[in-house]
């Protein structure tokens, strides 16, 4: 994970993104620090959500994650006791990107990432073998495969468990010694049969909470695990700066110089909330879009509108190219999907356009034209 | 800050300044900053200097409190001079007989130089036990040879210049809407008054809401300090929000409240004599720094107070709660609860002992003599703790590491209760991550905001088993909402009344809770004029302060049984305010009926409704006939027929109340029927033609025409009138065509034959057949004039079913049952009755069953009357016995009657069943004739 690389990979992890701001941040910080932390939890929370003037510091750390201080407080405290964290939240809130910025700032190591699916299985959470070694040489340390997790336990450092509820029970239930014994053991050895976790291991685990149902969580995980909950994003100022701070920085990924117009990006976030308002309102599912309108789908339809942009029209981002990638992003359902888009592009934008013009009537278009071809 | 104080005689606060002014050109440039902060020492400079003590209060704030009664134990002052509305005085010597907190009420129906519409005002001003105004309250109340004058505006100027047009709601039972819609005043509002300061001052203060960074920055540092020190930082955070602020005309009406109070404030000083070393102004620290001309005992006395308006302000008690207050006043919610929790810690841990009044309820005894006034102890000159203060960081306390066991424990053991699988380690899990919190954010000792957090962060997981959650058990365990409530000695004359009258119910009125209870009327007749009383309040109360589960009362119906569910303590304030309408709640209620009919926007049938609510829950006839008197004036005044059919429902049932009540009907019921008969006649061909009268108000016209026609003819109305009218209408609608034939039929000017046949013709017209299910429901809205057209219409709809070919037929199916539905979905039941009545019931009996209407005309009666079979039986004999007045009634009718022989009668079977009847049952007929025959 050498820093020279950065320029290489295609996404940086946070720790090699912000490493020079966290080597800064750990030579300035006076607090003590929990366990084997390489930050205070003050500064962990200063990486987070930036830093203030008053904060006294020489420099300016930029804010990283949007969200109530709150969350960011109660989960850093949670990290520094002896249970674990879940981030549970909507799709798109940001619960993955929370917990990759803490595991980098606590531990400078955000990749031990177990993923969660239906195939996940016990191996994955605590270790395999190497199968061809085992034959070799035979069952020993260094033909076993430790998983991510029991490689976070042996450095006491941050493990990081995604999608927690997509696993199946059993794979949930691996976790509940590691949490409460922390350690792990290996009867398949005679000697050196147990990995012990050194302080500083914790787990930050998200959960889905549109997947609730599908794998529900033990209460005996529930107890060693402090839930903090990560809603929408409704506030339209934090959500603008959101939006703008993740398509810089995409734009600054794909190489791309295209300036994001201030209208189109309020009628972006004016055309989503109007959206989510008519989701409350509705009261079926048929009523309501598939997607959960977060603010991660508003990245992406902006995303998806500059490439387009970039690669097919004339390299500005337009209303019309925003109405159709909105249109595209959104209808996953035919027909329901589209009716609703349709009853609102009719419903709600053609009167705005007429009333507000501005780029509304272009945006108007583009949608109209991408749901008929959709349709 | 930190660099060590140089004191000087000359001015106090000097040094001070010059650091600030120091601070000001390393940080910023320009002259705003430094001015500001000259600015703000010289404000605090002045408060102090003032030779009448200016004491700055916060709402809500326990170490406010704590100071107050700590000065006040110590100065003993002679005279109080609160930032209070100055008309509420009376008001405070109630306040012992209530549970706090309550609220100060003053309420305006009658306006007087306020906008049409404006009314009603309310203002409040709660009170609570945490609160530096309850101490002074007490002190002074308490305390013989002090006296406690309020000094703020009175209510009145309140509202003036104040533009107040919200919509009203009603208050529901919830305890954070007990204020209503009222406008709030407190002691000591103090808060940024822009929101960007606000919104600084939270985000580097690194606090969520406003109360927690009061508590943290200036709530904790103060608790313990020293009275100049807790003076001079409450005028500065008061001088600081008062230089830092936006709204220019809050604070003209800020000036204006300061210049009253100095104003009064001097005038008191005049009058009474009082050396002002030995009193003490209570204000919030917003006015302590007040730089208008009169501030001050050296003050300008240009100002004069306004003159009052005549609006009648009412005074009373009503209940608050802590949720009301943070609703109210915009305060995070709990926060009014955590103030009063460490109000109770810092007195429970002695030192201080509170005042509290005499016989206050709800609170622990107090056992404190009340001490004479003491003699002034010397002012002693002011020396700054300002620097002191600001210098150094905030002495906090350790961390009380019992008290927040005790809450972990707490929140586990409520979580448990309320569903959630919390244990002993969520206990200590909470005890961790509240000292961690608390230390990230920069507190020694964890605020129970922190442990809320902690709490809501350990214990919180996905769903909430129950109806609370994790922070609302929070808030609950660290106090919890406090309702108040009103004693009886504090409450208007009409609400003591109703508790004095629903004592037989045995049930605790002032209990918080629903009260099932059950009158047996029957059993305990005794109990009547509960019930009476419990239906009127019914009516006058919102919905859910007294409700009927079993019993109606209607028009002369009366139930012997009645269960109602009474809710009463938990409404009080509902209650208290129909005591500012009047002394009894009859009272109340006749003016309220009166009102009803009064209003400009009243209309015959809203003053029906009127007459039965009148008759229905007051009883007597005196008031009910002057409403009813109304009623008339208002018909004759109306124009359009919209309330036709309410008139006629409601007139129907009077006048069958008055039937069976009393020996005769009321002159205004006479007067009704008269006017009604001439005003329908008069506006039946305007209604039949015009767009916006429906059909079911033409058939209602009609209805009253029709039904009510007996008695006006007998009361001189002339049936000319009616049919010369029924002639001039020439409706278009085929709704209303329908109707006005049902109508001519009525009054002979049409035969049914003549009928059918132009219902065959419009069956016959294809052009004409879409429009038939509208005749048709002009038929049925006939029904209800004309109730022998139902044989008819049951034949009309037949003949369609029959005659209309399928293609027609059935793409009309649709639009007649809607039609029906919409037109007359309470009439279609008698349709069906006709129907059931006319087709034969049984498959074998349709094979030979031919429909009434093409049965030979022989077979249906005619309309000429039979030979009428001789009377015989008793009732022949007596009419036989006394001719003369069947003679008489023959005469006039112009018939030439013979009397036939009483024995030449030929009795059919018929003819035979009644005197059958008769026979079987003598005892009735022989009552009769008793009767009729005396002799």
């Amino acid at each position: 994970m050498a820093e020279d690389k950065t320029d290489e990979t295609l996404r940086a992890p946070a720790e090699v993104k912000y490493a020079e701001e966290l080597e800064w941040l750990e030579s300035v910080d006076t607090d003590p620090k929990p366990f084997s932390w390489r930050l205070s939890p003050r500064m962990v929370r200063l990486f987070v959500l930036g830093s203030q003037r008053s904060d006294g510091l020489d420099r300016e750390i930029p804010q990283k994650w949007f969200g109530d201080r709150s969350f960011v407080e109660r989960s850093i405290v949670t990290l520094a006791s002896d249970r674990g964290l879940l981030l549970i939240g909507d799709p798109g809130t940001g619960k993955s990107w929370l917990a990759e910025l803490l595991s980098a700032a606590i531990s400078r190591n955000s990749t031990l990432v177990v993923q969660g699916t239906a195939g996940t299985t016990e191996d994955h959470i605590k270790y395999s073998w190497n199968i061809s070694m085992v034959i070799a040489k035979g069952q020993s340390r260094k033909s076993m495969i430790p998983s991510p997790i029991m490689t976070a336990m042996e450095r006491g450092v941050i493990g990081r468990v995604e999608e927690l509820t997509r696993s199946t029970s059993d794979v949930q239930d691996a976790l509940i010694s590691i949490l409460s014994e922390k350690y792990v053991s290996i009867p398949e050895l005679e000697t050196d049969n147990i990995v012990f976790a050194k302080p500083g291991f914790s787990i930050i685990a998200t959960a889905n909470s549109r997947d609730r149902g599908v794998n529900d969580l033990s209460s005996a995980l529930k107890r060693r695990f402090n839930f903090v909950r990560i809603p929408v994003v409704t506030n339209r100022t934090s959500e603008a700066e959101i939006v703008r701070f993740r398509t810089t920085e995409l734009l600054r990924r794909h190489r791309i110089e295209l300036e994001v117009p201030p209208s189109l990006l309020d009628i972006l976030l004016q055309s989503f909330a109007d959206l989510r308002a008519a989701a409350a309102a509705a009261n079926s599912d048929d009523e309501k879009l598939e997607s959960a309108l977060s603010t991660a789908e508003q990245i992406g339809v902006l995303e998806d509108a500059v490439l387009h942009s970039t690669f097919f029209g004339d390299r500005t981002l337009r209303a019309e190219t925003l109405g159709s990638a909105l249109v595209g992003s959104l209808a996953r359902r035919t027909p329901e999907d589209l009716a609703i888009l349709n009853k609102y592009w009719h419903g709600v934008i053609e009167p705005r356009s007429r009333k507000e013009a501005g780029e509304w009537p272009g945006f108007l278009e583009g949608g109209r034209n991408a749901i008929s071809t959709l349709s | 800050m930190n660099s060590p104080l140089i004191r000087e005689r000359s001015s106090t606060f000097d040094a001070l300044r010059e650091q600030l002014l120091d601070a000001a050109a390393v940080f910023a440039g320009g002259d705003g900053l430094p001015a500001m902060l000259a600015g703000m020492v010289d404000d605090v400079d002045r408060a102090l200097g003032e030779p009448l003590e200016i004491f700055p209060v916060c709402h809500h704030s326990p170490a406010s409190a704590l100071a107050m009664t700590r000065r006040l134990q110590e100065k003993q002052p002679q005279v109080i001079y609160l930032e209070l509305c100055e008309d509420m005085r009376p008001l405070l010597d109630e306040l012992r007989n209530c549970r706090l907190p309550v609220a100060l009420q003053a309420f305006a129906s009658q306006l007087d130089g306020f906008p049409e519409g404006a009314g009603p005002l309310s203002v409040i001003a709660p009170i609570t036990e945490a609160s530096a105004e309850y101490q002074a309250i007490a002190y002074a109340l308490d305390t013989p040879g002090v006296e406690l004058v309020l000094v703020d505006r009175p209510c009145d100027h309140v509202f003036s210049g104040e533009r107040h047009d919200e919509p009203t709601s009603d208050p529901a039972e919830e305890p954070e809407k007990l204020h209503g819609d009222a406008v709030g005043v407190e002691i000591g509002e103090l808060r940024p008054r822009f929101a960007e300061l606000e919104e600084h001052l939270l985000h580097h203060g690194k606090v969520r809401h406003w109360s927690e960074w009061w508590d943290q920055y200036v709530e904790q540092p103060l608790s313990g300090a020293d009275h100049d020190t807790y003076r001079q930082v409450m005028a500065l955070i008061g001088s600081l929000f008062r230089r830092l602020r936006q709204d220019g005309d809050r604070l003209a009406g800020d000036e204006e409240r300061e210049r009253h109070m100095w104003t009064r404030i001097r005038e008191h000083l005049a009058t009474s004599g009082v050396d002002p070393g030995r009193c003490i102004h209570v204000c919030g620290a917003f006015h302590a720094v007040s730089r208008v001309e009169e501030f001050g005992l050296a003050g300008t006395d240009a100002y004069a107070i306004a003159p009052r308006t005549a609006t009648a302000w009412l005074y009373g008690l009503i209940p608050s709660s802590h949720s009301a207050i943070e609703a109210q006043f915009g305060l995070a919610p709990g926060s009014v609860s955590i103030a009063a929790a460490g109000w109770a810690k810092a007195t429970g841990r002695g030192g201080v002992r509170p005042y509290q009044l005499e016989g206050q309820k709800g609170t622990r005894k107090s056992s404190r003599k009340p001490a004479g006034v003491r003699p002034a102890t010397g002012t002693a000159p002011v020396t700054d703790r300002l620097t002191g203060f600001l210098g150094r960081p905030p002495e906090l306390d350790d961390v009380d590491e019992d008290e927040l066991r005790g809450w972990c424990i707490d929140i586990v053991r409520l979580a448990r209760r309320n569903g959630y699988l919390a244990s002993t380690a969520d206990a200590i899990a909470v005890f961790e991550t509240s000292i961690l919190l608390a230390r990230m954010r920069n507190r020694a000792r964890p605020t129970p905001y922190d442990f809320q957090d902690a709490a809501v962060t350990c214990i919180e997981k996905d769903t909430v088993p129950g109806r609370r959650d994790v922070a609302q058990l929070c808030t609950i365990m660290l106090g919890g909402d406090r309702v108040g409530q009103v004693g009886y000695e504090s409450l208007p004359p009409l609400a003591r009344d109703v508790q004095d009258r629903l004592t037989p119910l045995g049930i605790d009125l002032e209990k918080r809770t629903q009260q099932r209870v059950l009158l047996d009327l029957r059993a305990h007749p005794e109990l009547q004029p509960c019930s009476d009383l419990l239906w009127r309040l019914r009516h006058l109360l919102p919905e859910g302060v007294v409700r009927p589960i079993m019993g109606t009362r209607g028009l002369g119906e009366r139930a012997i049984q009645e269960s109602w569910d009474v809710a009463l303590g938990r409404h009080q304030r509902a209650i208290i305010e129909l005591g500012y309408e009047g002394v009894t709640v009859e009272h109340v209620l006749e003016q309220r009926l009166r009102r009803v009919v009064t209003d400009p926007r009243a209309t015959a049938g809203s003053a029906l409704a009127a007459v039965e609510d009148a008759v229905r829950l007051l009883g007597g006839h005196r008031f009910a006939d002057e409403l009813g008197h109304r009623a008339v004036e208002l018909l004759t005044t109306e124009r359009s027929v919209d309330d036709a059919p309410e008139v006629l429902r409601r007139m129907r049932r009077l006048l069958a109340y008055y039937r069976t009540n009393r020996p005769g009907l009321p002159a205004w019921c006479e007067q009704f029927v008269t006017t009604g008969y001439a005003h329908y006649c008069t506006l039946l061909p305007t209604a039949c033609v015009a767009e916006e009268s429906g059909v079911r108000e033409v058939g209602a016209m009609l209805g009253f025409l029709f039904t009510l026609e007996g008695l006006a003819l007998s009361l001189g109305c002339d049936r000319a009138q009616l049919e010369l009218s029924v002639a001039q209408s020439h409706p278009e609608e085929p709704a209303k065509i329908a109707l006005l034939w049902a109508a001519r039929l009525q009054l002979g000017m049409l035969t049914r034959d003549e009928l059918r046949a132009r219902c065959a013709d419009l069956l016959a017209n294809p052009l004409v057949v879409p429009a038939f299910p509208l005749y048709l429901s002009g038929f049925v809205q006939a029904l209800d004039p004309v109730p022998a057209l139902a044989p008819f219409v049951v034949e009309v709809l037949s003949t369609a079913f029959a005659r209309l070919p399928d293609s027609v037929l059935l793409p009309w199916l649709p639009t007649l049952l809607t039609t029906l539905r919409t037109h007359a979905a309470e009439l279609v039941p008698v349709l069906v009755r006709e129907a059931a009545r006319t087709f034969p019931a049984d498959l074998a009996a349709l094979d030979a069953w031919v429909p009434p209407w093409e049965r030979p005309a022989a077979a249906v009666p005619t309309a000429t009357v039979p030979a009428a079979a001789p009377v015989t039986g008793p009732v022949g004999e007596l009419l036989a016995r006394h001719r003369e007045p069947t003679d008489a009634v023959a005469a006039l009718l112009g018939i030439d009657g013979m009397w036939a022989s009483s024995h030449s009668a030929t009795a059919g079977p018929a003819a035979n069943a009644v005197p059958e009847l008769l026979a079987a049952h003598p005892a009735t007929t022989a009552a009769v004739a008793a009767l009729l025959d005396p002799g």
